[in-house]
């Protein structure tokens, strides 16, 4: 196929251009920033290297150093200055340069920021987002490969999405830059320049807790979000089966409805992730299913996911879910 | 503001009425929690100098980042007793609609910001509030203040390096009272308090926070120098904390209190042997400024325990600015029938 990469065409007449999500990302940034003075970006390499990733790339030359700001190496430093500066007046948008790193921000997520809204009687909100990639397949081992998105959907006051293409990655993120709520924003590196998508040029919306049904099927329906959606479209493809397939986008709060009617739909039901599965998000989507759709239910929820245990470095690929493992538990699930 | 070179009476008497009162109200949110009618509480006894002192300095535009105890803090800047026992109880009056336990305040109309139960957990946010102070461009500066055992967490790592990193108008006072539970502050750092701040780029000093006079001398200089936008600045404020750590702790088990209750060694007996000395009080000026707040405290908690309590389903807002539908859905099983 050829490479469309910064072609701008238009469609319907509205101009459009095929990007990856890194793309996407800087350009969704780029704008918003040029839209609104509130805005200042704030994390470690974000304005000389633009990112480790490139997702900041050449934002500090646009708006200077008081708006791309790069700060001394403290995560908690980081997610604390971002809520300070949120409850101000300002609205930040903070990279933690790799999920595996959010951990000394911990108690500044989980019992500041989300919780200020809270413990003020709505008298102090947080409009903060922390974009942090998380993920393996990128040989980045046990410190650059987790996907600990439980961590944070167990957080009543956080908000929790991420996309897996690059039209949600703008969609969303304007979403969450409307929220007057604390985001995570959870980018799946592995797909950061995997997958391209039209992106219309201007600013749209995804809606938050809104999950796509990326394909319509009547046999099984397949449950899946971020960095696993394009192993499980290619293993649907692939082998001819009739899914019905979601992809969440948003993981607190989660699509209830979209859930629940695809399993009533198909009645069997598989989940795939790339976080371990125990208190995974495919646990809550078992449970909220069991609750509420056990009748329609054909066959046993079956679950895809990482495996229990610390993101190995060699034998990656045996970790994250791959086309046999999805196939397995698809077969099992029409076989029941 | 006050300087101390031309210091009046009337702002010493006024201190000097703010601390009665502080002390005052302390007590009696003690013997109140002992009685079951308050649910517990972090007393401030013996920090009310220091306290004042910042209050006497900090403009109307500062951004005060506050902790758990600073009682008379608030009190020198003008909030309502009603409202500090509304928010002790928990009430329908509490601007925080009963979402904390006592003494997390939060009084925004008076520039205080929210205060959590972890230590320290708040400076970053004091330099983040500064930051956009500076970005917008708005008068006045951010003050913090906070234990000695804060002064261990990354948080204050963080929160000093970020401030001095972006030159920002930050002025940091560690109320170190000595003890951060059982801890002694000499089981909890090695290095002066105050000398930390050479690490971090910025100046530091110490001062008496039991002494009004030499507590508003040291922090005349720290806050002219903030305000000037050099950028932050440390001080430690050596106090003492008279009480328990909170009404839960008996320190008996660790320590031989230091300075009691009314000693000579008490801050606020301290002030008063000195303003009798200078004849700008009496004995009688301090019966009845004692009387006076004793009546005003009893009074106000008397009438904010008939205040009516925060409607059950409210425990479900404020969660996000819309509730999701999982808030729903848990505000309508509060009620079902079963």
């Amino acid at each position: 196929m050829k490479d469309l990469t910064g072609c701008r065409r238009k469609r319907g007449g509205i101009y459009t251009t095929q990007i990856n999500i890194v793309q996407s990302l800087n350009k969704t940034l780029d704008m918003l920033m040029a839209d609104d003075e509130r805005v200042v970006l704030l994390g470690e390499d974000i304005g000389r290297d633009g990112g480790v990733f490139r997702v900041t790339d050449n934002l500090l030359n646009k708006y200077g150093e008081e708006r791309v700001i790069d700060t001394p190496l403290s995560e908690l430093g980081i997610v604390g200055m971002a809520t300070g500066m949120g409850m101000h007046g300002l609205k930040p948008i903070a990279e933690i340069q790799f999920q595996d790193f959010i951990f000394p921000a911990f108690d500044q997520i989980v019992n500041n920021m989300s919780k200020i809204r809270y413990r003020t009687g709505g008298r102090f909100s947080v409009p903060v987002i922390i974009r942090t990639p998380y993920g393996g397949g990128v040989k980045g081992g046990l410190y650059h490969s987790q996907s600990g998105e439980s961590y944070f959907a167990h957080t009543a006051g956080l908000t929790v999405v991420t996309p897996s293409n690059a039209y949600d990655a703008r969609g969303l993120l304007v979403s969450a830059y409307k929220k007057n709520d604390p985001v995570i924003f959870m980018e799946p590196k592995r797909l950061y320049r995997a997958v391209k998508s039209e992106v219309p040029d201007s600013l749209f919306e995804v809606e938050i807790g809104k999950a796509a049904k990326l394909k319509e099927g009547d046999d099984v329906s397949i449950i899946t979000y971020g960095s696993t959606v394009p192993t499980v479209l290619n293993a649907v493809e692939k082998n001819g089966v009739n899914a019905d397939v979601l992809d969440l986008r948003t993981l607190l709060p989660l699509d209830v409805s979209a859930i629940v009617q695809t399993a009533k739909k198909t009645g069997r039901v598989v989940i795939v992730h790339e976080a371990p599965k125990t208190l995974g998000i495919g646990a809550e989507i078992s449970a909220l299913i069991a609750e509420r759709a056990i009748d329609s239910l054909l066959s046993p929820i079956f679950r895809v996911t990482g495996y229990d245990i610390p993101f190995p470095y060699s034998h990656e690929e045996l970790y994250l879910p791959d086309e046999r493992r999805i196939m397995r538990a698809v077969k099992k699930a029409l076989s029941y | 503001m006050a300087v101390v070179g031309n210091l009046s009476n009337e702002q010493i008497i006024s201190a000097y009425k703010t601390a009665i009162r502080a002390r005052t109200l302390d007590l009696k949110i003690t013997s109140s929690q002992r009685q079951g009618i308050i649910g517990f509480h972090v007393p401030n006894e013996g920090q009310e100098m220091i306290q004042i002192a910042i209050g006497m300095l900090a403009e109307k535009d500062d951004l005060i980042f506050n902790y758990y105890r600073d009682l008379a803090l608030l009190l020198q800047r003008g909030v309502p007793v009603s409202l500090i026992f509304d928010q002790l109880l928990g009430n329908g009056n509490d601007l925080q609609k009963g979402r904390q336990m006592p003494d997390h305040f939060s009084f925004r109309e008076f520039n205080f910001s929210t205060v959590q139960s972890p230590v320290g957990a708040h400076l970053p946010l004091a330099v983040g509030a500064a930051y956009s102070m500076k970005y917008n461009k708005k008068k006045g500066i951010t003050i913090a203040t906070f234990g000695d055992g804060a002064t261990s967490t990354s948080d204050f790592h963080a929160a000093l390096n970020l401030a001095s990193v972006f030159n920002l108008s930050v002025l940091f006072v560690c109320e170190n009272n000595g003890w951060a539970i059982s801890l002694p502050v000499s089981k909890q750092t090695k290095a002066e308090i105050f000398n930390k701040a050479a690490a971090y780029g910025m100046p530091g000093k110490r001062v008496d926070g039991n002494d009004l006079i030499s507590s508003l001398a040291g922090l005349e200089e720290a806050f002219s120098y903030v305000r000037s936008g050099k950028g932050p600045y440390l001080v430690e404020a050596t106090t003492y904390r008279i009480g328990p750590h909170s009404t839960s702790d008996d320190p008996k088990k660790y320590r031989i209190d230091e300075i009691t209750d009314g000693s000579d060694e008490d801050p606020i007996k301290r002030l008063e042997n000195l303003m009798l000395k200078m004849g700008v009080i009496d004995h009688n000026f301090i019966q009845s400024t004692k009387a006076q707040a004793k009546e005003e405290m009893d009074k106000t908690l008397e009438e904010r325990e008939n205040v009516s309590p925060v409607p059950p389903e409210s425990i479900f807002e404020d969660v996000y600015e819309r509730p999701y539908w999982m808030q729903e859905e848990e505000r309508r099983d509060l009620y079902d029938s079963d």
